[in-house]
């Protein structure tokens, strides 16, 4: 028998732990935990009145980030024992194996780092706007904007702590308020990092506007009672429509929803391949980087990889030659970011075994523990291919790249390509047809191409879109034209 | 009294009361079924191509116990593991082959010339000597089921035996005006059998009434994902698709809007014009559930003769937060005293019937086992919860063992207050899903293990 964990909510500033009344949930692959009935509490984790965001808009968004920087440094896994729970969590929840899942909790203090942060504000709101009001240039010297905090309700997901990181972080980047609705699979991060945030500063503002709590989806009371006009203005869901299908009966005009769906990955090999081994190398040990990555468990993780082939026995031979390479290549991944699974996938590995039995459509090699690769040998992917994980990828030969249109739309996020001479003729074309990353596979060794495919500035944008922009409000100041024109004089 | 079967011949069996069928005792009807199962494999190893691939890939030569058979045993997937891309290139030639290695009939000798639809690949498939039926899964992919002419007598024999037993009627000499609200034609599996069986047992055609004349035609099941991407893009006339295929997807569509109106007035109509009668009603559940309730909020009850019954399926698909009692509320509107229910899956010849304390009890020529997650044989013994596995010793042209992806609590001791005999299944029966509650994916992934977990989450279900 698990023991039960005692979960409290946090209530902008306020730790409320589980009482005699409190509530008991089941949580799914770690333990289940007990909270104080979120119905009793409901005032705590909204904000009716938003002139109480005045603290936050007042205050500077250098001395914010000041704040932020402190806490990045306590969130350490080695000294921060709430995230250590929370870590042990996610560990027995098996979603992902120790070294990758220690390396993505040691990866939490360098989002908080300054220059990340001032970046990120800079590039999607500017630091003047958020600060203060921008007059315009020129004859429209009189009409200001400037951007200003709202009040944030975030469906947050998934057993890794970087979701739970960044909506704390934008949380005080935008000057808003969040009520943060944790997974039941993850009741533990958001709660850890906002009680060291209280810790650090009880009663700075950022700290003031933090709510996190945990409710049923579906529970009605809970959602018609936050999703309000009058007590949130903005909604981010983690997982698409799915995860608003309760609350969108209570969604109306006035609150913006940014919904961030599930995405799929892929890759693209163009002819020139299969002209060198050295080429054919590197091919696949980029492949290997971005199939394998965190273990096939991110959106980003390449699951079809596109080859411009020809189907005759030979050509197919070159594709499976192609996949028995990256799956060697696996075993040069360093554990941080690859490592065999222990439990096979049943699932996935009975696709596998009926598509084997029909070689005269597919060609399977390797499993669900070390990796492997199904062959189309026609064009087109697999049926199950929205199941590909462990590292198993499909291999799907195409005459020409552009015949990868017709699968690509809202939910292709990332696009592997080899070699770099195919880039010139995809990318418009394909970013037209929704892809939201291109990234290369080329490098020749794991660390290369997954820092080639992950270093973006600050800032960047998320799935085709830019969230933080998104969650503050544009507001307009416009003076009569000659007041404008004579602050501007002032100004000089 | 015990009755004399012979393993080389389960088809037989089937000809036998289900009665007797049930009071074979325990040991005597597993080594039948061992002996019959033995014989099976051993003929159809290598007459069955994908079989043979299947056998020689896992190493089974023979079958010694019941268990060596659960390596041997097709994955419901492989009746669908075809590419997609045949069915929207209608290259029959190439489904054909597919097919051919699911059956000892030699189907290079079917003549497809002018072939350009399924509906019409299956009729001739059916000339030649088959009996290939349909179902469609979520995906809409059609899976095929590679029955031929050989397996229909006792196929037929098993139907009516099994309607006895959930009935009380027998079909053979008691012919009930039958109301089925559905479709009718057909090669999807429940309508094949409809017009093979339960139109004799109707009485005839003109005793069977449905609530459509017509069916949905099998290749806009197949193609309804593609076509519905092709009318998102404005493509649709580019599939090159038969123009009257596309018209009487309109015509399916706005049926499927009207279709609640449409079958209440059906029903309506029916329930007046055979008052004082006894009816056989069949249908899913769900469907039988709302027109109970519609009508009983206007206050009606349906005054049928004593004797009238009630087939149903299904369970309650299609029908969310049914009332704890709607079975009570079904029996009241139609004036039945019980609900005649049947558990199966169209791959295997054999369902089993619903007791009347609540349990499938399976005859002889359907051999159930469990597996655990792991594909690991449970005990036969006790009672044990797991991943049904059915064998079907019957075809002669195809290989009858199954995997499902069902969930399934299995009585093993032959203790039931009902009187009959065999291993029996609970009435919760749900979709297998392995590491339930656990197995937590970073849900930004776009992959369907993790988009499901996540609708579970939000749906307040985990």
């Amino acid at each position: 028998m698990e023991p039960i964990l005692e979960i409290p909510i946090i209530a902008r500033g306020r730790v409320i732990m589980p009482g005699d009344d409190a509530v008991q949930f089941r949580g799914r692959g770690g333990a289940d935990f007990r909270q104080a009935d979120p119905h009793k509490h409901i005032h705590d984790l909204v904000l009716g009145d938003t002139a109480k965001l005045r603290d936050l808009h007042d205050t500077p968004m250098l001395e914010i980030i000041d704040l932020l920087v402190e806490l990045g440094k306590r969130l350490r896994l080695d000294d921060n024992e709430l995230l250590q729970q929370s870590f042990a969590l996610a560990l027995k929840a098996g979603g992902l194996a120790e070294p990758i899942l220690r390396g993505v909790y040691d990866a939490l203090p360098h989002m908080f780092e300054r220059c990340m942060m001032i970046g990120l504000v800079d590039k999607t709101i500017g630091l003047d706007y958020i600060d203060g009001w921008v007059p315009g240039s020129g004859p429209y010297g009189n009409v200001s904007i400037r951007a200003v905090g709202t009040r944030q309700l975030h469906i947050t997901a998934g057993n890794v702590p970087v979701v739970a990181a960044m909506t704390v972080a934008r949380a005080g980047l935008t000057k808003s308020d969040i009520l943060i609705k944790s997974p039941s699979n993850d009741p533990l991060t958001a709660n850890a990092i906002a009680r060291t945030l209280i810790d650090l500063a009880p009663d700075h503002p950022v700290t003031k506007h933090i709510a996190v709590a945990y409710w049923k989806g579906g529970d009605e009371i809970m959602d018609s009672q936050i999703v309000r006009t009058s007590r949130i203005d903005k909604i981010t869901a983690w997982g698409g429509m799915s995860s608003v299908r309760h609350i969108q009966k209570f969604l109306q005009p006035g609150i913006d929803l940014t919904a961030l769906n599930p995405k799929y990955s892929m890759s693209m090999i163009g002819r020139d391949t299969f002209a060198s081994e050295a080429a054919m190398d590197e091919a696949a040990i980029g492949l290997a980087t971005l199939a394998g990555f965190y273990n096939q468990t991110a959106c980003a993780n390449t699951r079809l990889v596109y080859v411009e082939s020809d189907t005759d026995d030979a050509s197919l031979e070159r594709l499976a030659e192609l996949g028995r390479r990256m799956v060697a290549a696996y075993g040069l991944l360093p554990p941080l970011l690859s490592v065999p699974f222990t439990t096979p996938n049943r699932e996935l590995e009975a696709e596998m075994a009926a598509v084997a039995l029909e070689d005269d459509f597919y060609h399977v090699e390797g499993d669900t523990l070390n990796g492997g690769f199904v062959v189309s040998k026609f064009n087109d992917r697999v049926e199950f291919f929205d199941k590909l994980n462990n590292r198993v990828v499909n291999f799907v030969p195409v005459d020409d790249l552009t015949d990868v249109l017709k699968w690509c739309d809202d939910t292709t996020q990332t696009v592997g390509i080899y070699p770099e001479n195919i880039r010139p003729r995809i990318l418009d074309a394909f970013a037209l047809a929704g892809i939201q990353r291109l990234v290369s596979l080329a490098g020749g060794d794991p660390m290369t191409v997954y820092a080639n495919s992950h270093h973006m500035p600050p800032g960047s944008p998320h799935d085709g879109i830019e969230p933080m922009r998104r969650s503050v409000r544009w507001v307009v100041d416009m003076r009569p034209a000659d007041q404008g024109a004579a602050l501007e004089i002032a100004a000089e | 009294m015990t009755i004399s079967l012979l393993p080389d011949n389960p088809g037989a069996w089937t000809y036998r009361r289900f009665e007797d069928l049930y009071a074979i005792p325990r040991e005597e009807r597993e080594t039948l079924q061992l002996e019959a199962v033995r014989i099976n494999f051993a003929k159809l190893r290598n007459r069955i191509p994908a079989l043979r691939k299947l056998a020689d890939r896992q190493g089974v030569e023979a079958i010694d116990k019941l268990e060596d058979v659960l390596p041997v045993c097709f994955d419901h997937r492989v009746l669908k593991n075809y590419p997609i891309q045949i069915i929207e290139n209608r290259d029959f030639a190439r489904l054909t082959g597919w097919l051919d290695k699911l059956t000892a009939h030699d189907l290079t000798r079917v003549d497809l010339t002018g072939v350009t639809t399924i509906e019409q690949w299956l009729r001739r498939l059916e000339a030649y000597g088959m009996l290939v039926t349909y179902s469609s899964g979520t995906t809409g992919k059609l899976s095929f089921v590679p029955r031929s002419y050989d397996e229909l007598g006792p196929w037929k024999y098993h139907f009516f035996s099994v309607n006895r037993a959930s009935s009380g009627v027998d079909p053979w000499t008691t012919k009930l005006p039958t109301f089925f609200p559905g479709y009718r034609g057909g090669y999807q599996t429940m309508l094949k059998m409809m017009s093979l069986f339960n139109v004799e047992m109707a009485g005839g055609e003109e005793h069977y009434h449905t609530l459509y004349d017509t069916h949905i035609p099998a290749d806009l099941m197949a193609l309804s994902g593609r076509l519905q991407a092709a009318e998102d893009k404005g493509e649709v006339m580019n599939l090159g698709l038969d123009p009257a295929l596309l018209e009487q997807r309109q015509q399916m569509l706005a049926q499927g809007r009207s279709r609640e109106g449409d079958m209440e007035a059906w029903f309506g109509k029916l329930i007046r014009e055979y008052r004082g009668q006894r009816v056989k009603i069949g249908g899913t559940f769900a469907d039988l559930y709302r027109v109970a309730r519609a009508g009983l909020d206007k206050g009606m009850t349906c005054e049928f003769a004593p004797g009238s019954i009630l087939q149903g399926g299904g369970g309650m698909k299609g029908y969310k937060d049914a009332p704890a009692d709607w079975e009570d509320q079904v029996k009241t509107f139609f004036g039945v005293e019980h609900l005649g229910n049947q558990y199966g899956f169209s791959e295997c010849i054999g369902n089993a019937p619903l007791c009347d304390h609540g349990y499938f009890h399976f005859l002889p020529y359907t051999i159930p086992l469990l597996m655990d997650a792991a594909g690991e044989a449970l005990p036969r013994e006790g009672v044990q919860k797991g991943r049904l596995v059915l064998v079907d010793p019957i075809p002669t042209s195809y290989w009858g063992g199954f995997t499902s992806g069902d969930e399934v609590t299995m009585h093993w001791e032959e203790d039931c207050p009902c009187g009959w005999g065999g291993p029996r299944a609970s009435k919760a029966i749900r979709r297998f899903a392995e590491n339930e509650g656990g197995d937590d994916k970073i849900t930004c992934a776009g992959s369907q293990a993790a988009y499901n977990e996540f609708m579970e989450f939000v749906a307040g279900e985990a």
